[in-house]
């Protein structure tokens, strides 16, 4: 028989009690939307960029943030990600407060608010496009592991991470002002990830 | 509207109050003891104390006709106290529970009480003449996590529970031979014990803090973690119900709620202020704080004085201290409950939390 150290045994997998094995699935609501794969986040990231070229910057947030893929893969996410980020840094911070009123307001408008916090919150944890040498963190969400780690680096510097991180900040002042700390609270209990 | 009576108590936190229906005792859960303080003039005073359990007290509830107070801990452990000649008198309730007690509420009939506890299960406690003992029957599925929450209906038989699963549910407590048959209603017919007569998510899922039955007990609301508050009106068993109504506010979570008649909630939390929602089948909104901010807050700032200020530079290094809060509450607020009532209409509400002040509110 071989060697089995029983130390080093995770007795709360086995433990059908134990928290960790909880149904995460229970918390996500019926109505989700079905999984986007990569590809249509793709369209909508063409199409929400020309929305973004022609002008439209309060059109192009919105699009982007009603067409998150909520219940999408890995992949579409960052997709999709990606293209939030790009809408949010093509407004420029004069027009900043007049594009949030807008996209705030109206029918599903505190649900693009929060969805907009979420992007916000994913984008300030994950590091920027231009740092490659972080890449292995590239996966990590704080929404999947549940907290926001202060070790990780946090790419403040110099180079693009930097100019991305204070266009995220000055979006979530602006934010914060619009709908409350409430926002922020749903994004850390919305188990809906983007 | 009149201004709330304040009553600071001492500054531990209170996890639940509950005043007797003469309005002359409030009993209060202080670390691993209740409290009761007796009306004296315009103050409270302390007259009494429950000793016994070993750990937090998490609830504490007075059943208005009977006089009887039910408490329950960290412990594992409920008792129900009754008033004897030589003072309160513990009777230990069998709840068969591996994990905290964490709130306790009597049925509106009084034959019965519901704790929940840490185990995934809530504790349906009745008294058994036979043994002459209180003993439980548990509520397990489909609950997958703590129970934080309770509220009965004015039938006596669902009960209302929140748990950290995020989930808000109604079940049936019918226990054989103490309830009466309950009259059919848009929850369900036939209830027997552990139906589920409803289950609700809501989108942002949030641990549950707060449940609530409305006056006629045909809608519920509650409150969770995701600062929002739901309103479910149920259509008929087993059916998805008519209407499930969000509201996400811009606050801090909201702890708990009650309803004021059929179309008012007011809910309160850690944002330390109580609110009010309005709004029907069609639509609720949030209507405003019931606070009274215009004047200085329950510190009311002392009068500027040259003296004062200089005072202040000289011992703080600041000309102005503000560290108190505007509102009332000086700290998170836990429990919120009907003070006075007719017909389902709140006239005088009660809010207790982490700062030992309990207050009442005139509407």
């Amino acid at each position: 028989m071989s060697q089995l150290n029983y130390r080093t045994i995770n007795i709360d997998v086995l433990d059908p009690e134990s928290s960790v094995n909880f149904p995460m699935v229970t918390l996500l609501p019926p109505n989700l939307p079905p999984p986007e794969t990569s590809s249509d986040a793709a369209n909508v990231a063409n199409q929400v960029r020309q929305l973004l070229r022609s002008g439209d910057s309060e059109g192009a947030l919105r699009h982007v943030l009603d067409t998150a893929p909520l219940g999408g893969d890995d992949r579409a996410k960052e997709v999709h990600m990606a293209a939030v980020i790009d809408v949010l840094q093509g407004i420029r911070q004069s027009e900043m407060t007049r594009v949030l009123e807008g996209v705030c307001s109206g029918e599903g408008g505190s649900e693009r608010a929060d969805c907009l916090m979420k992007y916000l919150y994913k984008g300030m944890s994950s590091p920027g496009p231009s740092s490659g040498a972080q890449s292995p963190h590239k996966s990590m969400s704080p929404q999947s592991t549940g907290g926001f780690s202060q070790i990780q680096a946090r790419n403040l510097g110099e180079g693009g991470g930097g100019q991305q991180m204070s266009v995220l900040l000055s979006w979530h002042e602006k934010l914060v002002e619009l709908t409350g700390t409430g926002s922020i609270v749903r994004v850390m209990t919305d188990r809906r990830t983007v | 509207m009149a201004s709330p009576e304040i009553h600071h108590l001492f500054h531990n936190p209170i996890a639940d109050h509950s005043f007797s229906p003469d309005k002359g005792t409030l009993a209060v859960a202080r670390d691993n003891n209740v409290e009761l303080y007796g009306k004296e003039g315009n103050k409270f005073s302390l007259t009494d104390e429950l000793k016994g359990h070993e750990k937090t007290v998490t609830g504490v509830d007075i059943a208005p006709n009977s006089g009887r107070i039910v408490t329950c801990s960290q412990d594992r452990n409920a008792y129900v106290w009754e008033r004897t000649e030589s003072g309160w008198k513990p009777t230990l309730v069998l709840l068969r529970i591996n994990r905290a007690a964490t709130f306790v509420r009597w049925s509106p009939s009084e034959q019965k009480f519901a704790v929940g506890s840490g185990a995934r299960v809530i504790a349906v406690c009745y008294f058994e003449e036979e043994n002459d003992w209180w003993i439980s029957k548990h509520l397990k599925k489909p609950i997958r996590s703590t129970i934080t929450t309770l509220a009965w209906h004015p039938n006596s038989v669902l009960l209302a529970a929140g748990s950290t699963d995020s989930h808000a549910r109604v079940f049936s407590s019918y226990i054989k031979g103490i309830d009466t048959r309950p009259e059919p209603s848009a929850w369900g017919e036939r209830l027997p014990f552990n139906t589920i007569c409803g289950e609700f998510l809501n989108d942002s899922a949030g641990w549950i803090h707060g449940v609530s039955f409305s006056p006629s007990g045909n809608a519920l609301a509650f409150t969770g973690h995701d600062s929002s508050v739901t309103v479910v009106y149920p259509s008929a068993p087993e059916q998805p119900p008519r209407a499930m109504l969000n509201i996400t506010t811009r606050y801090l979570p909201l702890n708990s709620l009650i309803w004021n008649g059929e179309n008012e909630i007011i809910a309160a939390g850690h944002d330390c202020e109580p609110y009010r929602f309005q709004g029907d089948e069609s639509g609720w909104q949030l209507a405003g704080t019931i606070e009274n901010k215009t004047g200085a807050g329950a510190g009311s700032v002392r009068e500027e004085s040259a003296l004062n200020m200089f005072r202040q530079m000289d011992l703080k290094g600041q000309s102005q201290v503000d560290t108190q809060l505007k509102t009332v509450h000086q700290n998170t607020i836990s429990t919120v409950r009907i003070y006075e009532e007719t017909n389902g209409n709140v006239n005088k509400f009660s809010t207790s939390g982490v700062d030992g002040r309990v207050v009442i509110w005139t509407i």
